[in-house]
């Protein structure tokens, strides 16, 4: 416990200095900016303002980047709430009674419980985070190359199971990621593999182009096909706090969300997605009067709004501890972190605590600062949101054209977004889900890693994934749920938490 | 596009969700593909894995899922194909490639570049870029277009300093040594947003003498 006073004092002190806190600042500020934008989700904004944060040191740099995630997602809840277009997957449920709200005129109210539910699911992951992250770098630790491959295939599963529609479009969506990832040199032997002699392919191809051709590119190809539907609430936003009446009654589904939340975004392989689901699906089941939900019930904002923060937060576990990314953002975040230089994973909390407990505490004051922000800026959010999109796509097409020059300065990597944008234009046609491969596509590498590490030291012998305790255990997780999601009854189930929200 | 779609749902009874049939045999296609593209890479043993290991038995899962989908594509029925557009991506990929050729001097082959930085690639990106929409107006596009690069040039050029070409290589060489490239930078970003600003401000003049005759109060809700 002193322990964990101490760190958090060390995390406060590196967080708190005015560049950090500008930084924060900032970054909340540029991510709600972005992210309120209709089409445009965390991913795309991460990717497109990754640049920006070049130039600052690897702490700042993260600070700013988490702060534009948290900005993100919050924008996301905001066009939700006000034009009924989830800015993201974790948003969907937002729109049912959010979106009511607005259109009652308590589109204040719902923002206001929005950010503060937020906020309380934000102090809670944070204390979280400080709790289990010595705990779960001492595991590591102890984690060889096969338990990690089991922890990585355990991983895919959850995100096959978690991903909406076909289980088998998911896994091919997995296998072409891992595919995609092979293309490059060979890290063992230096032999270039499926870059038919081209140069541009030599080092593979890069994350954040890949990421921002199927986030980016294929979004606005995707919206361009739709004619445009916005109805931005009309009627008057209304007041932002939430009386004690609205603050009494959200207080418990607040709760329940951020448990629910916070346990959810733990799992690798993307559980933050599901977070709102659950936590809307259990309010709806504890209501006295379940009929008023999708017509406006507050708790039905309250509750996945906490989750979706809480998971949003507690997804950077698996990063910092075990250094897997468990989706596509951390993914991003690997990227970031690997451009300044530090490898993800159990060393970071040993090697750099400055950067771990200043980020850990960077989240906190960030909620924080998203509370602060977001509340009076709302009148800013609606008349942005007013911008017709025939002038809002040619800006976010030059927004990803200049990000993803100026990382690399290679015209080719441009190039290679357009075509990227057109594949998952055509992967969105057909009915796949892009955020599978983008995490097929990160974890593929280190999978073939640790593989054929594993591989080499037991000698070619493929019984040491089960005969080794931990790494059995992870591996019949793994087939467990896979196969109950192929089950007929449980996928029903597994439907149902989609669509009945 | 459209006759592909027909041809599929006229042979709809053997077919019973095109949708799955059509992206399992082009999941088949593109195993198949990798399957060949790390046929030329040592496979080695399980214990000494090569190079050509995974990718080969990751192709054969892709075809593999492809197949499966698209079998139950023909037992199951399910979603029909869905349009495509071709005006958005066409134009989209057009305008990327706009600004990919001339942001910096650049050859590909026997296509080459001249290098004519942010300052026009990015403009150029804009206004092509937004045609991918029928409701394109050359006037707006034009005002966003200056607007944007300037505010581009003065945050990532000026403020972030990024490395990210802003002149045309030709005005560089001809200004070194005489102006600062800062305060040339600076120049050139104010006299794009001056200029966008004056457009913007004509375009407003106009549509609001039309707009007082028309409608006086409604738009002010």
């Amino acid at each position: 416990m002193t322990d964990l006073l101490a760190n958090l004092g060390l995390g406060f002190a590196v967080a708190l200095s005015l560049q950090n806190v500008t930084l924060c600042f900032l970054g909340c500020l540029v991510g709600t900016l972005i992210g309120v934008l209709p089409g445009v989700g965390p991913i795309a904004t991460i990717a497109m303002l990754l640049p920006i944060t070049f130039g600052l040191d690897p702490v700042g740099a993260l600070i700013m980047l988490a702060g534009i995630y948290y900005g993100a997602q919050y924008g996301g809840s905001t066009t939700a709430i006000l034009v009924n277009i989830p800015g993201e997957a974790t948003s969907v449920v937002t729109t049912l009674d959010g979106h009511q709200m607005a259109r009652q005129g308590r589109a204040g109210v719902a923002l206001g419980i929005a950010a503060i539910g937020s906020f309380f699911a934000g102090t809670v992951a944070t204390l979280l985070i400080a709790a289990l992250g010595a705990p779960l770098t001492r595991l590591a630790l102890i984690f060889g190359p096969a338990e990690y491959f089991a922890l990585m295939v355990m991983g895919l599963a959850f995100a096959v199971v978690l991903a909406h529609g076909s289980v088998l479009k998911a896994v091919a969506m997995i296998l072409v990621g891992v595919l995609l990832a092979a293309v490059g040199t060979d890290l063992e032997t230096g032999q270039e593999r499926m870059t038919f002699g081209l140069a541009f392919l030599t080092d593979g191809v890069d994350f954040s182009v890949l990421a921002m051709g199927l986030f980016g590119v294929a979004e606005i190809l995707r919206n361009l096909d739709q004619t445009e539907t916005r109805e931005i609430a009309r009627a008057r936003i209304g007041r932002l706090l939430p009386s004690l009446a609205d603050l009494r009654q959200v207080a418990p589904a607040t709760l329940r969300g951020t448990a629910i939340g916070a346990i959810l975004g733990i799992l690798p392989g993307n559980g933050a997605v599901l977070g709102p689901f659950a936590a809307y699906t259990v309010e709806k089941r504890l209501a006295r009067d379940p009929s008023r939900f999708g017509r406006g019930a507050i708790e039905g904002v309250a509750g996945p709004e906490s989750a979706n923060n809480a998971g949003a937060q507690t997804a950077f576990i698996p990063l910092l501890t075990l250094g897997i990314p468990p989706n596509a953002v951390m993914a991003l975040m690997v990227g970031a972190m690997t451009i300044h230089g530090i490898v993800p994973g159990p060393g970071v909390m040993t090697k750099n605590p400055n950067l771990f407990w200043g980020m850990i505490a960077s989240m906190w004051i960030g909620n924080l600062m998203l509370l602060v922000i977001n509340l009076p800026l709302v009148g800013l959010w609606v008349r942005l949101l007013q911008v017709p999109y025939r002038l809002m796509f040619p800006a976010i097409l030059m927004f990803c054209a200049i990000g993803i020059y100026s990382i690399n300065a290679l015209p080719t990597d441009v190039m290679l977004i357009a075509a990227f944008g057109v594949f998952g234009y055509g992967l969105i046609k057909f009915g796949f889900e892009p955020a599978p491969l983008l995490l097929g596509f990160v974890l593929g590498k280190l999978m073939e890693e640790y593989l054929r590490r594993a591989l080499t030291l037991s000698r070619g012998d493929v019984l040491v994934f089960l005969e080794r305790p931990v790494c059995a255990v992870l591996f019949l997780v793994a087939v467990t749920i896979l196969a109950a999601a192929l089950l007929p009854s449980l996928r029903r189930g597994r439907d149902a938490v989609f669509t009945e929200a | 596009m459209s006759d592909a779609s027909d041809g599929v749902r006229r042979a709809g009874s053997v077919v019973r969700a095109p949708q799955s049939f059509v992206a399992g045999l082009v999941l088949v296609l593109l195993g198949m593909f990798g399957v060949w593209a790390a046929s030329d890479l040592p496979r080695g043993t399980l214990g000494a894995m090569g190079p050509g290991m995974l990718p080969h038995w990751v192709a054969i899962g892709v075809a593999l899922c492809g197949g499966v989908l698209a079998a139950t594509g023909l037992v199951r029925a399910g979603a029909g194909l869905q349009t495509f557009g071709l005006r958005g991506p066409l134009v989209v990929v057009l305008a990327i490639l706009a600004f990919a050729v001339t942001i910096r001097p650049f050859a590909l082959g026997p296509v080459a570049g001249p290098g004519l930085g942010l300052i026009v690639a990015g403009p150029l990106a804009v206004i092509v870029g937004g045609y991918a929409t029928p409701e394109a107006r050359f006037r707006e596009l034009l005002i966003l277009a200056l607007l944007l690069t300037a505010g581009c040039m003065l945050l990532f050029g000026d403020l972030l300093n990024l490395p990210i070409p802003i002149f045309p290589t030709a005005v560089i060489e001809a200004a070194s040594g005489r102006i600062p490239s800062r305060v040339l930078l600076r120049l050139a970003a104010g006299a794009l947003a001056l200029a966008g600003l004056g457009l913007l401000a004509l375009e407003r003049r106009a549509t609001r003498r039309t707009r007082t005759d028309v409608a006086p109060h409604a738009m002010t809700t």
